[in-house]
């Protein structure tokens, strides 16, 4: 068994905008998610981060097949899932699982909760509606909620436990992968507090693996071990957690470091943020060259305007897509705004380890 | 604060509502008051009341709600006001933004109209008039080519911008206070940033007075002089900004704290507060956090805390019965565990 649960290979997801009634033509395309490539090793928590529109959660239903590809290939556990059909799909599909970002829009309102819990099990004919009940009671009672409450509806409980009724529910079958789509971002912070604790918990007891979607920093900083930073359809940078907030590399990932609210009056008002203008372009018709040169304060004319940036290594698996790295972090906006005149070119990156 | 006569004084403020299922008090007994230019920070989880705390000031509540209390401004009581005075001061002396801009604009006229018709509902101008201060305010607010986006719809906007328009509407006839009700949660970090940034330096621009509510103790921790903590309908502790986050006093606010995971430093685990906030409709006898609260006594599920200043610092106040060196001690442990 290969370490890599999860291996994105430049995937792609573009959705096409059409004209005419009877014979429909594509006019353009919406590059939703436009070659994304990482990886997701066993047991890890993966954060994927980016503003709305970012592509993230496209990115997330295509490696669930949600979605189909335009492009690129996704293998779960060693198989290449991308084209297989309905049929084959159906076993895996109790291997990788979902949990949504509202809890009132992602529960039947009209279904019992136990029957909510317990679909996926029927549907995967896990055992008699005896053992399935037993499981469904002790579901609700490991993601803290109690087993009496089978019988109840979702309008009666509180937007916490109806995420941790989503949460029973991925948990149902076992699955070795769970994607959560912002699953905390409706929530008051104390009920946040508890859905992600209540997350980790589960992670170490079922040895699950991650791969977390968030817009909030904070968030995705506490649960997860590594994280990618995507803009416009594309990866920015991808580092172990720690090392993205002590060292980012692409302006992108700085702004979005530096705009976060600090609670705490002292550190706040310490920093320099970099506030970004304008903003984020429009999918269909994308920047040329690197797609964040437009609001970039290190945008060279000629260089990032022109070419795409290739992936560029920091070592340990840190790798960025920009020509003018951040040499360090933090960094006042003036200096990001001298920008360095020597550009970063594949051979000097290369030779890093 | 004490030595400038308050602009906006709001005392012992109460709401209930008469529903089908009950009275639910939503707001209950809220002082607070904010002096000209300064930032006050409302901080609280849904349904805490921080809205309808400022929906009732500016008389915007449904028929059903039974209000008692103070609200002056300049002196004025605005729950006396009649209902004419009230549409004087909404929009001129006092404005507001909401969370939403995109349900708070009318989405079938123009943005230029809108504006226009926000300055000739209280000053006496010509149309050209009031046009060219909605395109002066558009471009203090950062809109790019205000002079041909003026006569777009708000669809043709971006969330962020819409804010922006929002804001110029708000600051179009240079109100005293502004109250924005969670002006930035529906956006991006980058655009929240931008919108924040905004507000600070018009504020410092015109010396308006701003009453933020918001649930993210990080966005009052950048603009906030004062912050006031409200807990199912209640205020449970009130304090200069630097206090609140230096010296806590109340155990939610330590949950608060605790429950956020942070940027800046490694948390091994989040601070929980268990369960959920109670509700209204028959609140917790005693202290209304006592339920959830891990250093509850027999004295709080009795009695009633009343907000009272911590020792040594009248503007901080704090409604908890527990003794002052447990609450050093627990305020230290809960911002070691933070900011490690």
């Amino acid at each position: 068994m290969s370490d890599d649960i999860l291996v994105v290979e430049n995937l792609k997801k573009h959705f096409p905008i059409t004209q005419g009634i009877v014979f429909r033509k594509q006019v353009a395309a919406v590059k939703a998610v436009d070659g994304v490539s990482f990886t997701v090793r066993r047991g890890e928590t993966l954060g994927v981060v980016g503003e709305s529109g970012c592509g993230k959660s496209t990115m997330a239903r295509c490696v669930m097949r949600l979605l189909d590809p335009t492009g690129g290939r996704v293998d779960f556990d060693g198989r290449d899932i991308t084209r297989l059909s309905r049929p084959d799909m159906r076993p895996i599909r109790r291997e990788m699982m979902m949990i949504f970002q509202d809890p009132y829009a992602s529960l039947n309102p009209r279904k019992r909760v136990g029957f909510t819990v317990g679909e996926a099990l029927e549907i995967h004919r896990a055992g008699s509606p005896t053992a399935i009940k037993r499981r469904v009671e002790e579901l609700l009672e490991v993601v803290g909620l109690n087993p009496e409450h089978y019988n109840r509806f979702p309008h009666e409980f509180s937007g916490g436990q109806r995420q941790r009724i989503g949460i029973a529910r991925a948990l149902a079958v076992n699955p070795k992968l769970i994607v959560c789509d912002e699953p905390v971002s409706a929530l008051d912070v104390s009920v946040q507090a508890q859905i992600l604790n209540l997350l980790k918990d589960l992670q170490r007891d079922f040895g699950l693996t991650y791969v977390f979607i968030a817009h909030d920093l904070n968030v995705v900083r506490y649960i997860s071990d590594r994280v990618m930073v995507m803009y416009l359809g594309k990866m920015a940078e991808f580092a172990n957690g720690k090392e993205l907030y002590a060292a980012p590399k692409h302006p992108y990932t700085g702004a979005l470091l530096s705009a976060v609210p600090i609670p705490d009056p002292k550190l706040g008002r310490a920093r320099k943020q970099i506030v970004l203008e304008g903003d984020v372009p429009n999918p269909i018709n994308p920047p040329s060259g690197c797609v964040f040169h437009p609001r970039c304060p290190r945008f060279h004319e000629g260089v990032c305007d022109v070419e795409d940036p290739p992936e560029f290594g920091f070592g340990d698996g840190h790798v960025a897509k920009c020509y003018y790295p951040l040499e360090r972090w933090p960094m006042t906006v003036e200096e990001i705004e001298r920008r360095p005149a020597e550009r970063r070119d594949a051979a000097v990156a290369s030779a890093q380890p | 604060m004490t030595t400038a006569e308050p602009l906006l004084d709001v005392r012992d403020l109460r709401t209930a509502f008469l529903t089908d299922d009950g009275v639910v008090g939503a707001v209950d007994g809220v002082s607070f008051s904010l002096a000209a230019g300064k930032t006050l920070g409302i901080v609280g989880e849904s349904g805490c009341g921080k809205s309808v705390t400022n929906l009732t000031i500016m008389g915007l509540n449904p028929k059903t709600a039974r209000v008692s209390g103070q609200a002056l401004f300049r002196g004025e009581d605005l729950l006396l006001a009649s209902p004419r005075r009230l549409r004087e001061i909404r929009g001129n002396e006092i404005a507001m933004i909401f969370q939403d801009p995109m349900t708070s604009l009318n989405p079938v006229h123009r943005i230029g109209a809108q504006l226009v018709e926000a300055v000739l509902l209280h000053h006496d101008v010509s149309h050209a008039e009031a046009k060219s201060r909605a395109l002066e305010s558009l471009k203090e607010v950062g809109i790019p080519q205000a002079a041909r986006r003026i006569d777009d719809y708000p669809h043709q906007f971006s969330g962020g911008m819409r804010q922006r328009v929002m804001i110029a509407m708000a600051l179009i006839n240079d109100p005293d206070v502004l109250i924005a009700d969670e002006p930035t949660t529906a956006l991006d970090v980058t655009t929240q940033a931008q919108i924040v940034a905004l507000i600070a330096s018009l504020q410092k621009e015109h010396g308006t007075a701003v009453v933020m509510i918001t649930h993210d103790l990080g966005v009052v921790a950048e603009i906030a002089d004062e912050i006031v903590v409200m807990y199912a309908a209640r205020v449970v502790e009130r304090a200069p900004v630097d206090d609140l986050f230096g010296r806590p006093r109340h155990p939610y606010t330590w949950g608060l704290l605790g429950s956020l995971p942070r940027l800046e430093a490694d948390v091994e685990r989040l601070v929980q507060i268990p369960g959920q906030p109670p509700s209204l409709l028959a609140p917790p006898r005693g202290c209304r956090f006592n339920p959830r609260c891990a250093y509850a006594f027999k004295r709080c599920r009795e009695e009633d805390p009343q907000l009272r200043p911590v020792t040594g610092a009248d503007e901080h106040l704090q409604a908890c019965f527990l003794d002052e060196d447990t609450k050093e001690r627990e305020a230290a442990r809960t911002l070691a565990q933070v900011t490690a």
